[in-house]
C-alpha cells in the first residue's frame, strides 16, 4: 500500500515535552535533537572509519585518533583474498535475488489477484515462516545440506532464497493488490493477452515494491553470518563470502583490526548506498498488508 | 513519478552493483595462491592452523613456499592452502567435518575421535618414515595401538618476567615458587601494571590450566583416567583464585586470551607471563622491551620450579575420505624434509618433530635447553573424549578463579566421566 | 478450461515458492527434531537413536536454568526498549524540519550494515586498553585507569550483558522506527484536529488517539523483534562468544556451542527454543487479538 504523507498535526513528543513557543523555534528544537541522533546513529560506522586508516604500529594506542593516517590497510587489503571473497557474496546475493525474483512473482500475482481457495492458508504459511530463522533450525539446515553435497555457494544461494521468500511475497502480494484489476483488463481487451497485461502494465506500476523486495534480499544474503559461517568453513579463503572473510581476521595472535575494519567498510558502504535508495519505499512496503 | 522514480532506483542499483563487481574483478585477479584444476591432476585440500602474529609472518607463505615447490616437483598434484587461526581451529574443522567437506591434511590439533571414526589413515599409510617421527609424542598421537596423529612441531612452556618491571619494583631475583609469584606479582600491582598475566580465555586455557596444576603435582589425568578435581589441583586454582581478587592478574582472566597478554607483554605492560618460544618474536616486532629487559626461566611450581614442563605438539592427521593417499604420501614425505622442519623452527621459534630435524638442531644455543626438556614433558591427555573435555575446559574453566574450583573443576570431572 | 483444471492452476503459480519454503524452511525443522532423538557426537556421524537421553542431558545441563532466564531478560528489556525508543524517534521523525531526509538515512546505517560489523566495532571501542570509548571515558574521568576491571566492560559479566543489550537495541531501532512510522503516516489528519476541538492535550492525544492506532504497526514490530532478538547471534558471539563460561549465553548461543560437542544435544536445544518462540508468539498474539487485525 503506497501511503501518501499526510502533513502531520503539531504533536509534541513524549519524551521531550518543550513548552508551547512560537512555531520556528519549536522547529530548531526539534531539528536539533534529531541531527544529535542522527550523529549518534553514525558514529560507529564514522569509528570504523578513523580505525581503516589507523596505521598498524598504532593499534596499540589509547588515542581517539591516529596520528598518522594511512591507506595501507585498503592497499594490503586484496593480497588476503578479499577480491574473492567480494565475488563469492555477489554470486550468493545476486543468485538468492534472482531465485526469489523467479518464485515470488508469481505466487504473489496470484496470490493478489485470484481469491482461490486456501489462499488464506497460504498467506498465514508465509506468515508463519516468516518467523522461522535460519538460527533457529542450524543444525537442521546443516545436516540436510551436508546430505545433499551442493557445493557451499549454491547452498547458500538457496538457503537465503528460501529465508527472505517470504518477506518478497508479502511485499509484492501487497503491492499488485493495490494495483487495480481494471487496468490489466483493459488491456486484454485492447488485445495484449493475460501475460502481455502483465509484463506492459502490471510489472511496470509494481516496479517500486518490486525492486524493494529485490534490494531487501540482496542485502539480507549479502550481510548474512551464521548459516554461511556454518555451511562455507574449510572453504579457501577467496571462496568464502564477505561476512566469514571479515571473521577470519579475529583470532589471529594480534586480532588485524585495521585490516578488519578495511574490510568492513568494503563489506558495507554499497549496501548503504542500495539501501538509501529504497529507503522511501521501506516505510510503506515493510508494514503492507498488515497495516491498512 | 512512479516510472521515474523505479528507473531511478535501478539505474543507482546497477551501478553499485557494477562498482562492486569491478572492485572484485581487478582484484580477483591479484589474488594469489594455486589454483585447482588440470585435467588429471588430483587436489589436495590442506587445512593449517596459523602460527603468526601478522601478515608478514602468517603460516599461510611458509606452506605456499613448500606448495609451490612440491607442484613442480610433482605436476599432477596441486595444494589447496586454508590456514585458520588457532582459537577457530577446532571449531572450523569440526564443522568441515560436519559437513561432510573432510579435507586431505590438516595439520594443527588432532583427536583421537576421528580415528575412532575411522577417518584417519595412519602415519604409516602415509609417511615413508614414519619412524622419524619424535617417539616422545608416539602415544598422544595413537589409538587402538596405531598411531594416527603425526607430531609436526613441538614446544615447550617456561616463565617469562619483564626484568625492567622488576628491577622498578625493588625485585632482586626470578620467580620459583607460587609464593614468590604472588608478592612478585602484588609489588607489580602496585605500580599500575599487571602484576602475573593469566590467560584463561578460550583460545588456550586447557594449556594455562595444566601448568598450574602440575605446580602442585596434579594434571588431567592420573594413571590414563581423568581426575580433574583432584585435591592437587583444586589447590591450584584456589591459589590462583587470590591472586585474581588481590587484582594481582588482568581484570576477568576468563575472557582473556593468551594471544592479547601476550602483546601486552611485549609493550612491556605485564610482570610475568607464561610463554613459550613464540613469544619472542612477538616481543621483538613489538620494538619496546630490548633483549636485556625480559628473560625466561623455568615455570614456577608450589614449592620450586617445574621439572616435568608442558610439551605441546601440534600434529598433522591424514584423512581418509577422499580417498587420496598415495598423493597426500608424496606431499607429506616432502613436506617433513628437515630443511622445511627447520625454516618452521626458525621462523616461529618452535621446536621439531622429527628425529633427524633435532639432531640437527642440538647445536643451536637458543633451542638446545628446550630441547632437552622436550623428553620429560607432560602431554595432553589422548584419549577420545579429550575433545569434548577441552573444549568444555576452555570455555569455562576461567570461572574457577572467579567463582568456587571446586564447582568448577567438579563440572568438568563430570563432563570428562560422562563423555567416555 | 475444465472447472477443475481452473481451480488448480493457483498451484502452478505457488508451487515453485512452496517447494522452496517445503524443502529448505520447513524440511529442516523435521531434520532438527529427528535428530533431537539421535546420538550424534560432534562429527555428524549418527549412531541411532537414544529416546530422550538427550532432552534428559539437556535440562540436567548446570548452566541450562541460568542460560534460560537470561534469554529471557535479554528479549524482554531489548524488544521494550527498542519499542519504546521507537515510539519517540518516530513522533520525531514524523515532524517536518530541515535536513529530515538526511536524519532518516542516517537512522538506516546500522539497518544496512551488517549486525556482526556493529558488534565488531562495539568490541574494539570498549577494548580495556585501547577502546575509544574507554579513552573518552578516560578523558572525562568516569575510568581512572585504562586496563583495570573498571574498563573491562566486556569481561564482567553484568557490564558485558548491558552493552550488549545497547548494541542489540541500536541495531533494532531502525526497522521498528520504520514501521512506526508507516503507522504513523496512515493517521489522517483530521483525527487529530478533532481531539484538539475536544480539548485534549497533547500527551493525552497521544495517548488516547495515536497510540490505538499505532496497534497494529506496534504489534507487528513487536513480533518480529521478539523473534529476531531471540534468535540473535552475531552480536553475542563476538563481542563476549557467551563467556565467561556461559554467563552472558543466550540460548541461541548456547545451542551453537553444543553443537560442536554434541549434535544432537544442540538438535535438542533448538527444539526446545524453537517450541519456545513458538508458545511466546502465540501467547503475545492471543493477548493482543490479532486476529482481527490481519485485514483480508
Amino acid at each position: 500500500m503506497i501511503t501518501t504523507t499526510k502533513p502531520a498535526p503539531r504533536l509534541d513528543t513524549t519524551a521531550r515535552t518543550a513548552p508551547r513557543k512560537r512555531r520556528p523555534l519549536r522547529t530548531w528544537v526539534i531539528a536539533v535533537a534529531a541531527y544529535v541522533i542522527a550523529v549518534i546513529f553514525l558514529l560507529p560506522y564514522l569509528e570504523m572509519l578513523v580505525m581503516a586508516l589507523r596505521p598498524n604500529n598504532e593499534l596499540g594506542r589509547a588515542t581517539i585518533f591516529p596520528k598518522h593516517w594511512t591507506f595501507s590497510n585498503f592497499t594490503t587489503l586484496w593480497s588476503s583474498g578479499l577480491g574473492g571473497s567480494i565475488g563469492t557474496s555477489l554470486e550468493i546475493a545476486a543468485g538468492a535475488t534472482v531465485i526469489v525474483l523467479l518464485v515470488a512473482l508469481p505466487a504473489a500475482y496470484c496470490t493478489a489477484r485470484r481469491r482461490f481457495r486456501g489462499r488464506v492458508a497460504f498467506l498465514l504459511l508465509v506468515l508463519a515462516t516468516q518467523m522461522f530463522q535460519p538460527a533457529a533450525m542450524l543444525v537442521g539446515i546443516q545436516r540436510e545440506f551436508s546430505d545433499f553435497g551442493l557445493p557451499p555457494t549454491l547452498s547458500l544461494i538457496v538457503v537465503n532464497a528460501a529465508f527472505n521468500l517470504a518477506f518478497a511475497v508479502w511485499i509484492l502480494t501487497a503491492f499488485f493488490s493495490s494495483i487495480p484489476v481494471e487496468l490489466e483488463e483493459a488491456a486484454m481487451v485492447e488485445g495484449l493477452g493475460r501475460v502481455g497485461a502483465l509484463t506492459r502494465i502490471t510489472l511496470p506500476l509494481a516496479a517500486p515494491g518490486i525492486v524493494t523486495a529485490l534490494i531487501f534480499t540482496f542485502i539480507a544474503a549479502w550481510n548474512e553470518f551464521l548459516v554461511a559461517l556454518t555451511l562455507s568453513l574449510g572453504q579457501p579463503p577467496s571462496q568464502q563470502p564477505l561476512t566469514v572473510a571479515i571473521n577470519n581476521y579475529i583470532g589471529e595472535y594480534s586480532v588485524d583490526w585495521g585490516h578488519l575494519f578495511a574490510a568492513g567498510l568494503v563489506a558495507t558502504v554499497p549496501v548503504i548506498i542500495l539501501f538509501a535508495f529504497i529507503e522511501r519505499r521501506v516505510v510503506s512496503g515493510l508494514t503492507a498488508g498488515a497495516v491498512k | 513519478m512512479d516510472k521515474k522514480f523505479a528507473r531511478r532506483i535501478c539505474g543507482g542499483a546497477a551501478l553499485a552493483v557494477a562498482g562492486t563487481l569491478a572492485l572484485a574483478a581487478c582484484s580477483s585477479s591479484s589474488s594469489g595462491g594455486s589454483s585447482s584444476g588440470g585435467s588429471g591432476a588430483t587436489t589436495l585440500k590442506l587445512v593449517v592452523a596459523d602460527y603468526g602474529t601478522g601478515p608478514g609472518n602468517a603460516s599461510a607463505k611458509y606452506w605456499d613456499g613448500i606448495v609451490t615447490a612440491f607442484e613442480q616437483a610433482h605436476p599432477n598434484i596441486k595444494v589447496d592452502v586454508t590456514s585458520i587461526a588457532w582459537t577457530n581451529f577446532d571449531q572450523q574443522v569440526q564443522t568441515m567435518i560436519q559437513n561432510k567437506q573432510y579435507p586431505d591434511i590438516t595439520e594443527g590439533d588432532y583427536f583421537s575421535n576421528y580415528a575412532q571414526d575411522g577417518l584417519l589413515y595412519s602415519a604409516s599409510d602415509v609417511l615413508s618414515d614414519p619412524g622419524n617421527l619424535l617417539q616422545t609424542f608416539k602415544q598422544q598421537g595413537t589409538y587402538n595401538g596405531v598411531q594416527y596423529g603425526m607430531p609436526f612441531t613441538t614446544s615447550s612452556r617456561t616463565l617469562f618476567y619483564d626484568k625492567k618491571l622488576f628491577t622498578q619494583a625493588g625485585i632482586t631475583s626470578a620467580p620459583q615458587t607460587w609464593a614468590d609469584v604472588e608478592a612478585d606479582a602484588a609489588k607489580i600491582t602496585k605500580m599500575g601494571d599487571v602484576g602475573f598475566g593469566l590467560p584463561l580465555g578460550a583460545e588456550e586455557a586447557q594449556a594455562e590450566s595444566l601448568l598450574w596444576m602440575l605446580g602442585d603435582g596434579g594434571g588431567y589425568q592420573t594413571g590414563g583416567k581423568y581426575t580433574i578435581n583432584s585435591a592437587p589441583n583444586v589447590a591450584a586454582f584456589t591459589f590462583l583464585k587470590g591472586l585474581v581478587s588481590a587484582k594481582d592478574t588482568e581484570p576477568n582472566p576468563g575472557t582473556v586470551n593468551r594471544t592479547d597478554l601476550w602483546q601486552q607483554f611485549a609493550q612491556g605492560k605485564v610482570g610475568m607471563i607464561n610463554g613459550s618460544p613464540a613469544l619472542i618474536p612477538i616481543i621483538q616486532s613489538a620494538g619496546v622491551l630490548q633483549a636485556s629487559d625480559w628473560t625466561s626461566v623455568p615455570i614456577a611450581g608450589k614449592t620450586g620450579p617445574l621439572t616435568d614442563t608442558l610439551g605441546v605438539c601440534d600434529n598433522v592427521a591424514a584423512f581418509k575420505p577422499n580417498g587420496h593417499q598415495a598423493q597426500i604420501k608424496e606431499f607429506l614425505d616432502f613436506a617433513y624434509q628437515d630443511k622445511y622442519q627447520l625454516a618452521f623452527d626458525k621462523e616461529y621459534d618452535l621446536l621439531p618433530a622429527t628425529t633427524t630435524a633435532t639432531k640437527a638442531l642440538t647445536s643451536d644455543a637458543v633451542f638446545a635447553p628446550f630441547l632437552t626438556a622436550l623428553p620429560n614433558s607432560v602431554q595432553y591427555p589422548s584419549n577420545t573424549t579429550w575433545a569434548t573435555v577441552k573444549s568444555k575446559i576452555q570455555q569455562t574453566i576461567g570461572l574457577a578463579v572467579t567463582g568456587s574450583p571446586m564447582t568448577e573443576l567438579s563440572n568438568l570431572q563430570q563432563i570428562a566421566t560422562t563423555a567416555s | 478450461m475444465p472447472a477443475a483444471l481452473r481451480r488448480l492452476t493457483p498451484l502452478l503459480w505457488l508451487s515453485p515458492a512452496l517447494a522452496l519454503i517445503g524443502v529448505v524452511v520447513l524440511w529442516p525443522v523435521v531434520v532438527m527434531v529427528q535428530s533431537s532423538f539421535q546420538q550424534i557426537g560432534g562429527e555428524g556421524f549418527v549412531a541411532g537413536y537414544n529416546g530422550t537421553t538427550n532432552y534428559h542431558n539437556l535440562f540436567h545441563e548446570p548452566d541450562f536454568v541460568s542460560v534460560l532466564l537470561r534469554t529471557v531478560v535479554w528479549v524482554v528489556v531489548v524488544v521494550a526498549v527498542t519499542v519504546l525508543l521507537s515510539l519517540g524517534l518516530a513522533q520525531l521523525l514524523h515532524q517536518k524540519f530541515p535536513g529530515r531526509r538526511l536524519t532518516r538515512w542516517a537512522l538506516i546505517i546500522p539497518w544496512a550494515a551488517s549486525v556482526m560489523m556493529t558488534a565488531l566495532i562495539f568490541k574494539w571501542a570498549l577494548d580495556p586498553n585501547v577502546g575509544v570509548i574507554n579513552v573518552i571515558l578516560h578523558h572525562i574521568g568516569v575510568v581512572k585507569q585504562y586496563g583495570s576491571n573498571q574498563a573491562d566492560w566486556l569481561g564482567n559479566p553484568t557490564s558485558a550483558l548491558a552493552w550488549m543489550m545497547a548494541v542489540a537495541i541500536f541495531v533494532s531501532l531502525p526497522f521498528t522506527t520504520y514501521a512506526i512510522l508507516s503507522g504513523l503516516q496512515g493517521i489522517p489528519g483530521e483525527v487529530y484536529e478533532a481531539a484538539q476541538i475536544d480539548g485534549a492535550t497533547s500527551w493525552r492525544s497521544y495517548l488516547g488517539v495515536t497510540l490505538p492506532l499505532l496497534r497494529p504497526a506496534i504489534l507487528v514490530a513487536t513480533l518480529i523483534n521478539v523473534i529476531n532478538v531471540f534468535n540473535s547471534f552475531p552480536i553475542i558471539w563476538e563481542m563476549t562468544r557467551g563467556g565467561p563460561g556461559y554467563e552472558t549465553s543466550t540460548s541461541t548461543i548456547y545451542m551453537i556451542d553444543l553443537k560442536q560437542s554434541d549434535v544432537g544435544q544442540a538438535a535438542a536445544m533448538s527444539v526446545f527454543n524453537f517450541l519456545l518462540v513458538i508458545v511466546i508468539v502465540l501467547v503475545y498474539l492471543s493477548t493482543t487479538r490479532w486476529k482481527e487485525q490481519v485485514d483480508q
